[in-house]
């Protein structure tokens, strides 16, 4: 071999850059692995960036999926140890409404009980005291072990230790074929999205983590995976109204879970099923907007009149059982294919199902299915050893400034990296979310950034009470400043707002109407914005 | 209390009415809730940039001739004549402007675009024509550490249309106390300072240093002057080469200095401003309204034989759409929603034309609101709460302010 095929050459690619995925080659690295992680867009793009951000405790499966209930307290549990910059301890609640059957929460408590889920049955003004927010008509509460999590921050937690481990890893690289020689998948080629230069990498085994456009990977092998996307509609509001989860006691139904998220709080989701190719590009409607407002205000009524930032939506990959053809039986459980027992095709493995919740576990088990297949027998070490940022750590110190402070919340021990400590690179970018120039530039050069867009998911520059007011133009100086041409700046910029107005368009009215306004008078009216760009909105496959 | 005038809303449309009628002889009052859209103003006005079908406009009186028959300019007489007015009220308030009504000029934006502009403030960077700028040589300078003008991408814009652009940056050690605290690096705290501690001559000096060659043009971020205009004239007449400022991220200074002078001519005149107050409702008897109540003044009235309502756009809070309905909140007068419902006030892409932004308060010939289908006699509307304009796309805010606002005292001055 020569050494560009050596440089070529992995003993595992995967492919798909969500929280799946990202787990999957942090694993695969640890064992010893060489591997290359590819992902067509940015990390978190898909499911993993749009979802409530909750720490299912697992007890909204207990009484419906006793399996999905036990895998998500223990992963539960192992978060807290490993990703704890990740999560915010709030514990849940599951509340009963006069119009529910208070004869369910005793066998909730039971299932719950038999899965390892501490459920405590409250009086209900008990219920009131801890969570002031909560319908005040509620007649039970259980408190559970809920929290919430930053999925952007896991899934570059994950990335980043996967690198530690030797791993590679590629965003805004698409692949565009899969390679498959005498019944064998080899490799991949892939297509960098930025440029359009294609490259082929091989690999003794592929594994599609790519969530619901796994499907469309499978095709790409020959192979076929009954896929059901499900379209989840959520909102987010302006300020965190309840800082614990909140639950009906029921079955799980629409629009029943609101989860606390830093500074904001999410309701959600709907469900319906979309057709696949819709997945790129999903809206909320008015109609989702409705339902979801009128049952997220039964958890808690001051929503009603809490201002909703943005609606978004994420697509559910469930899976149809490999044993029923009309596709009826959907688990949402997780669902590991080996292509090679299943399809008669070798090196290719397919994690998919599952929740974000379960992702560490997902990785295990198509980890474990890959190391048996090369011969490799070290056992996973990812539920023990912390995230990078999670390291064991002196608490924060108190002088820290507000942006300071914040830069910590956002990357835990690896904050040590920004810069800071002279005007150039404490000057705010944000000052709703305190992002310095320092963490901008931490975040574009170690945390695979190349537009505002993926600065956000870094930095939560713009996802503050004022959408990208200013910060957004201010952030693209500083990028502009460092390494791009003023016109990719000023597309970026552009699409960077139309991406925040496609999340406030289905909620435009009251304070985000007049924000929206706002905003428009300065980046069209003051700075002529609208003018100035280049169209290119293929690429802004986002929210 | 009683006056002859009672205008609510305090910005630009506001203070212009106010001004006319207190030139007039008028017993005015403004009742402010402090804010005003100038604060994000590029320290120029505009009168009709794009027409309807989005190309710029050379000649605003002109082009107003095509406007569709709802928009306000069609609700006012001698545009020319009241344009021309505009530039005497703002000149007589200490606001020199250049710039006429028969020909747009262009101004350069944070981020180096170009809009068509009716008047831009002295010493504010304006160019005649795009594609042929006058200048051969540009230095853009901005301040060490100052994120809120964006000078790479000023001279990118210059660049593309053939100038050789240097960017350069300056600092004094004196800037630092605007630098205290991370988020104090904005134009009006950088033009405080510069005030307090008389700068000027420090920060001409610190910009000399930095430019080592001559250029036709210096453009500086418009950051000096925020009670007058004459420190941004001294700035430029002790810097070395011709020299002009382009407009920053908000808070805009020059802006700011527009609602400064112009309150301040207002109160000259006589007139009462009351600040941090705002209109809840009135008393109609017929089809006058009699009086209004404010947040403030508890158990008391403000009396008048006028009222004008300037209260802004939804941003300014003088009109409010809420999950069913738009809606005027501080009298409930009617007004236009063209028929949309929640699902159509927005449309799709952010820079499509947005539906909401079209609808107001509704007005007769007059520019008087109705309420309940009653043309109420005595109540006129002004500025950015009328429907029928957008004043993002036909890039004709300030004007629709300031000509509407002039309109309406005239009307009040011929009742």
């Amino acid at each position: 071999m020569t050494k560009s095929e050596v440089n070529n050459h992995y003993d595992v690619i995967v492919i798909g850059g969500g929280i799946t995925g990202a787990g999957t080659a942090r694993d695969c690295a640890m064992r010893g692995l060489k591997v290359l992680l590819v992902e067509r867009f940015d990390y978190s793009t898909g499911a993993t960036g749009r979802n409530h951000g909750l720490m299912h405790s697992g007890a909204r499966y207990a009484v419906t999926d006793h399996e999905s209930a036990k895998e998500c307290i223990r992963e539960n549990m192992t978060l807290r140890k490993i990703a704890r910059h990740c999560v915010e301890e709030t514990d849940g609640l599951f509340i009963t409404l006069p119009e529910d059957d208070l004869g369910f929460q005793a066998t909730f408590v039971q299932k719950c009980t038999e899965a390892g889920i501490r459920a405590e049955v409250i009086d209900p003004k008990q219920a009131i005291a801890l969570e002031p927010s909560v319908n005040p008509d509620l007649i039970g509460a259980v408190r559970v072990p809920d929290a919430s999590i930053d999925p952007f921050r896991l899934t570059m937690a994950n990335v980043l230790d996967a690198q530690l481990h030797g791993a590679e890893a590629l965003v805004y690289h698409e692949v565009i074929d899969i390679l498959i020689e005498q019944g064998r998948v080899i490799g991949v080629k892939l297509r960098n999205n930025h440029n359009g230069e294609e490259r082929t990498v091989y690999a003794q085994v592929t594994i599609n983590a790519a969530g619901i456009w796994g499907s469309l990977i499978a095709q790409m092998a020959g192979v076929k995976i009954n896929m059901f996307p499900a379209k989840g509609s959520l909102l987010i509001f302006g300020h965190r109204v309840n800082h614990m989860v909140i639950n009906r006691c029921r079955k799980p139904a629409n629009a029943d879970i609101l989860v606390p998220d830093d500074a904001v709080c999410v309701i959600g989701t709907t469900s319906v099923r979309v057709p696949i190719e819709t997945c790129d590009d999903l809206r909320v409607t008015p109609e989702e907007v409705e339902e979801l407002l009128a049952e997220g205000m039964k958890l808690a009524p001051s929503l009603g009149s809490t201002r909703i930032l943005r609606g978004y939506a994420g697509v559910r990959p469930l899976v149809a059982s490999d044993d029923d053809p009309s596709g009826r039986s959907i688990s949402r459980g997780i669902v590991t294919l080996d292509h090679e027992t299943r399809d008669g095709l070798a090196g290719f493995l397919t994690i998919t199902g599952g929740k974000m919740m379960t992702y560490r576990l997902m990785a295990e088990e198509v980890t474990d299915l890959a190391c048996k297949k090369l011969g490799v027998t070290k056992a996973c070490e990812t539920a023990d050893k912390p995230l990078p940022g999670s390291e064991p750590q002196t608490p924060p110190n108190r002088k820290y400034s507000f942006s300071q402070r914040a830069s910590y919340g956002r990357h835990g021990t690896l904050d040590w990296a920004v810069n800071r400590g002279d005007n150039t690179n404490d000057a705010l970018v944000c000052e709703c979310e305190g992002v310095s120039v320092g963490e901008v530039k931490y975040a574009i050069e170690k945390l695979h950034v190349y537009n505002l867009i993926n600065l956000r998911r870094r930095t939560r520059v713009g996802m503050g009470t004022c959408q990208g007011e200013l910060c957004a133009c201010r952030a693209a100086g500083v990028m502009c400043d460092r390494e791009q041409g003023a016109q990719k700046s000023i597309d970026d910029l552009a699409g960077f707002m139309n991406e925040r107005w496609k999340g406030m368009q289905p909620v435009a009215w009251g304070d985000t109407l007049a924000e929206a306004q706002l905003t428009a008078t300065i980046y069209q009216g003051l700075l002529g914005i609208d003018t100035m760009t280049k169209e290119r909105r293929k690429e802004y496959y986002e929210i | 209390m009683k006056f002859d005038a009672i205008i609510m809303g305090g910005g630009l449309t506001g203070l212009t009415a106010g001004i006319a009628l207190a030139q007039a002889g008028r017993d005015v009052a403004v009742v402010s809730n402090g804010q005003s859209t100038l604060h994000f103003n590029g320290g120029t006005l505009d009168l009709l940039g794009c027409d309807e079908a989005g190309n710029a406009v050379r000649n605003p009186l002109n082009a107003i001739d095509a406007l569709s028959d709802n928009h306000p300019y069609k609700k006012v007489g001698d545009v020319k004549a009241l344009a021309e007015k505009a530039q005497r009220l703002l000149d007589g308030a200490g606001i020199a402007t250049e710039g006429n009504a028969e020909k747009n000029h262009w101004r350069l934006t944070p981020i180096g675009g170009m809009k068509p502009a009716w008047l831009s403030l002295k010493g504010m960077a304006t160019i005649d024509d795009p594609d042929h700028l006058p200048w051969k040589s540009v230095a853009v300078v901005n301040i060490v550490n100052y994120l809120d003008f964006l000078s790479p991408f000023v001279a990118e814009a210059l660049r593309e249309r053939g100038v050789q652009v240097d960017v350069k940056e300056f600092t004094t050690p004196e800037l630092d106390e605007a630098r205290k605290s991370p988020s104090e690096m904005r134009a009006t705290n950088i033009a405080k300072v510069v005030e307090r501690q008389d700068l000027t001559q420090t920060v001409a000096d610190a910009i000399n240093y930095c430019l080592d060659k001559e250029y036709d043009m210096v453009l500086l971020p418009a950051v000096l002057g925020i009670s007058s205009g004459e420190r941004g004239d001294q700035l430029l007449q002790l810097i070395d080469t011709p020299a002009a400022f382009v407009a920053t991220l908000p808070p805009s200074v020059p802006g700011v200095r527009m609602q400064t002078l112009l309150r301040k001519r207002f109160q000259q005149l006589g007139g009462t401003f009351i600040v941090g107050d705002q209109v809840t409702g009135g008393r109609f008897e017929g089809d006058k309204l009699k009086c209004v109540t404010t947040a403030k003044l508890e158990g008391s009235v403000l009396e008048a034989e006028n009222f004008v309502l300037a209260t802004g756009s939804f941003m300014s809070r003088g009109l409010v759409a809420d999950y069913n309905h738009i809606y005027e909140p501080a009298l409930g007068v009617d007004v236009d929603d063209n028929g949309l419902n929640r699902a159509n006030w927005a449309a799709l892409e952010v820079t499509d034309p947005q539906p909401y932004m079209e609808t107001g308060v509704r007005t007769d010939e007059h520019l008087r609101c109705s309420k309940d289908g009653t043309t109420i006699a005595n109540l006129y509307a002004a500025g950015s709460i009328l429907s029928g304009h957008n004043g993002i796309k036909r890039v004709d805010a300030s004007g629709v302010d300031m000509i509407t606002a002039l309109q309406v005292a005239n009307n009040i001055l011929n009742s």
